[in-house]
């Protein structure tokens, strides 16, 4: 692949990413608070259940919380929206010398953006919780870079497999549910039973989650071992997953 | 150089099981059977052509012929099943001009959008940013949201991105059928301009005329394969008379002569008799049979039609003047009808002839509404004499004075 052909790629995306934030927001009030709202109003709710009906008594629950939050909300959002990839944008399949390979890479960095945008109410949480910010933050963007490298494996997958199996969106969408509730958002993964920890362990999420609050926190550097174990997972998985994106691509248009 | 190289493509559909399960959960409820295609058609068939830079392609033929399979799959859409194609420069593309245009956004957000997603860097499009707004006379209008646009607008728009992203070789599918006359030749000129500074054309079309004045080399897909290609006139003049011949391929041995005794299939009458015109009068408008006719006056040509079976399809009936020579003068059509009862009559009036005196034919036809072939067609039986018609020159002689 050519200098001029990444570029490309590199324009077509900052373009796509910003068709779909300026449709996001245009002519609607809240403008860019509805990236926060979702996650502000999910924080509420959690708050009340687990902060007065059934009580977790996990120090700093709202950070604790919010940081699950938004890392799940990413992943999720990231991969529902892939999933509508390539059937989403018809038109743009059909336009001669399209790289279609550009597609599920936009859904999976507008929701990132979306993340970054609310991630200042996340650090007013932190300081409103009296929990020191720790030069250990630095090394955030490499956590989001793991979870982008995990996210967009699987983003590749579903958007092909939805070209030809049309239900993939329902049962992405249940099996999604499923893993909220099997990724550490709103309780400690320690309460899982060491006898299943092995097999817990195998959703990415639980190693992602556990890392961002270590820097958020507990201001500490995550344990390496399982985000590199991740990254590499991630890249291996993708290569595969662009693999089958690519060879799947010469009929989307035919499926489409 | 700039350069389409298509080297015996064959291109294949393929064709599943009409149960073929479209879910994950039927797919697993059989086993996932089923999952495989049936069979194929081969949509293009060793099909080789080059157009150089600076050269128009025209490629021409019946629909379903592969001309725009042809053209997505140079445009990269689907690879070939066997062959080779490729193309050496950047593409630009004038097909379903108007998609990848989203109305809530500005008029320069969708051009910066579109303008990326035809192939240009954002810097690139930075630099033709003027030309393009220029070109489609919206410099007034370029921050306003593109729904606050007219069609014309939007489509003037879409154009002038597509023209402008300095394509090195540009697919072509009849897009210029759309928007007004002026805005058509703007097109036209644009792509002539195009085509003189060195951009590789393929240029698909239906129109035959077009296709001749404009091509600097025509190939006509019959099937999927190539019929014939080179000089314009040669390939239109062997596809006309293809359509001429498979119509008289469909023309019944037996001979079935008119009432009025003139008409002999495969001599003057040709087509498959399906549907079959009888008693073709020319009335003057008043309705009196004529022969002659001053060219201030009207005629009126009256036929009548027996289908036994009605054809499924819509027919086209049509009505056409020519020269005693047989150059076509005038024809027009009838709206795509269905035929409902096993016969009937039909009639077209020309309000005015404005011919130069001199002997003529009329002409009529019935033909399905796809033109595959012809259900009937009287080829010059029908005499028709221009008389009194004042002094001048040239085929037309409308009423005139001078003051």
């Amino acid at each position: 692949m050519t200098t001029a052909t990444l570029i490309h790629y590199r324009d077509l995306l900052i373009e796509l990413v910003q068709r779909d934030m300026r449709l996001r927001y245009k002519r609607s009030l809240l403008g860019v608070l509805w990236s926060l709202l979702n996650p502000l109003l999910q924080l509420a709710v959690f708050s009340l259940i687990f902060g007065l009906v059934l009580p977790l008594n996990i120090p700093h629950f709202p950070v604790f919380l919010f940081t699950g939050l938004l890392a799940w909300n990413w992943f999720q959002t990231s991969l529902v929206e892939a999933t509508g990839a390539i059937v989403d944008n018809r038109e743009l399949i059909r336009r001669p010398g399209f790289p279609t390979v550009v597609l599920p890479l936009v859904p999976v960095t507008t929701n990132l953006l979306h993340l970054l945008l609310a991630l200042p109410v996340l650090l007013v949480f932190v300081v409103a919780s009296g929990i020191p910010l720790r030069l250990a933050l630095l090394a955030l963007p490499a956590v989001l870079a793991v979870q982008f490298l995990v996210t967009l494996s699987l983003a590749y997958g579903a958007a092909a497999l939805h070209v030809r199996f049309r239900d993939t969106r329902y049962l992405l969408g249940i099996a999604l549910l499923l893993g909220f509730y099997l990724s550490p958002v709103f309780y400690d993964p320690a309460a899982i039973p060491a006898a299943y920890q092995a097999v817990y362990r195998l959703n990415p999420m639980v190693s992602l989650i556990e890392a961002y609050r270590a820097l958020l926190l507990h201001g500490q550097l995550p344990a390496p071992g399982p985000l590199l174990i991740w990254a590499g997972i991630g890249a291996a998985v993708l290569l595969l997953t662009v693999r089958m994106f690519q060879r799947m691509s010469v009929h989307f248009a035919e499926e489409l | 150089m700039a350069a389409i190289h298509v080297q015996q493509v064959s291109k294949s559909f393929r064709r599943y099981d009409r149960n073929r399960p479209f879910t994950l959960q039927e797919a697993a409820l059989r086993g996932f059977r089923g999952l495989a295609p049936q069979d194929a058609f081969w949509a293009l068939r060793d099909v080789s052509l080059q157009v150089t830079g600076g050269e128009m392609l025209g490629v021409i033929g019946r629909n379903g012929a592969g001309k725009t399979t042809l053209l997505r799959l140079v445009g990269g859409i689907g690879l070939p099943d066997r062959g080779n194609i490729r193309v050496d420069g950047r593409l630009g593309a004038l097909i379903d001009l108007g998609a990848g245009y989203h109305p809530e956004l500005t008029g320069r957000e969708n051009i910066y959008l579109n303008a990326v997603i035809s192939g240009l860097t954002r810097r690139e499009t930075r630099g033709v940013l003027d030309e393009i707004v220029a070109f489609a006379e919206l410099e007034d209008f370029i921050d306003s949201p593109l729904r606050t646009y007219s069609s014309g607008m939007q489509l003037r728009l879409a154009f002038a991105v597509a023209v402008n992203v300095r394509p090195q070789v540009l697919l072509v599918d009849e897009v210029l059928a759309v928007g007004d006359l002026g805005f058509q030749r703007k097109c036209l000129e644009r792509i002539q301009s195009l085509r003189e500074d060195g951009v590789a054309i393929l240029y698909v079309t239906h129109d035959l005329e077009q296709a001749q004045r404009s091509c600097d080399r025509l190939i006509w897909l019959n099937k999927g394969r190539v019929a014939a290609s080179g000089q314009p006139a040669g390939v239109v003049e062997s596809y006309r008379s293809a359509i001429h011949h498979s119509t008289q391929q469909n023309t019944p041995t037996a001979a079935a002569v008119d009432d009025a005794g003139i008409l002999e299939l495969n001599v003057n009458r040709f087509g498959s008799q399906e549907v079959a015109l009888s008693n073709v009068r020319l009335l003057s408008l008043a309705g009196q049979p004529v022969t002659t006719l001053p060219p201030e006056l009207g005629l009126r040509v009256c036929m009548d039609w027996v289908a036994a079976q009605p054809p499924r399809g819509e027919v086209i009936f049509s009505v056409a003047v020519h020269s005693a020579d047989g150059a076509l003068l005038s024809e027009v059509f009838s709206p795509p009808t269905t035929l409902r009862e096993p016969s009937g009559q039909v009639q077209a009036t020309l309000e005015r002839l404005d011919l130069a005196p001199g002997s003529y034919a009329v002409v009529v036809g019935a033909y399905p509404a796809d033109w595959a072939y012809a259900y009937d067609y009287h080829w010059l039986v029908y005499p028709l004499a221009v008389e009194t018609a004042p002094e001048g020159k040239g085929p037309l002689r409308p009423p005139y004075h001078w003051d």
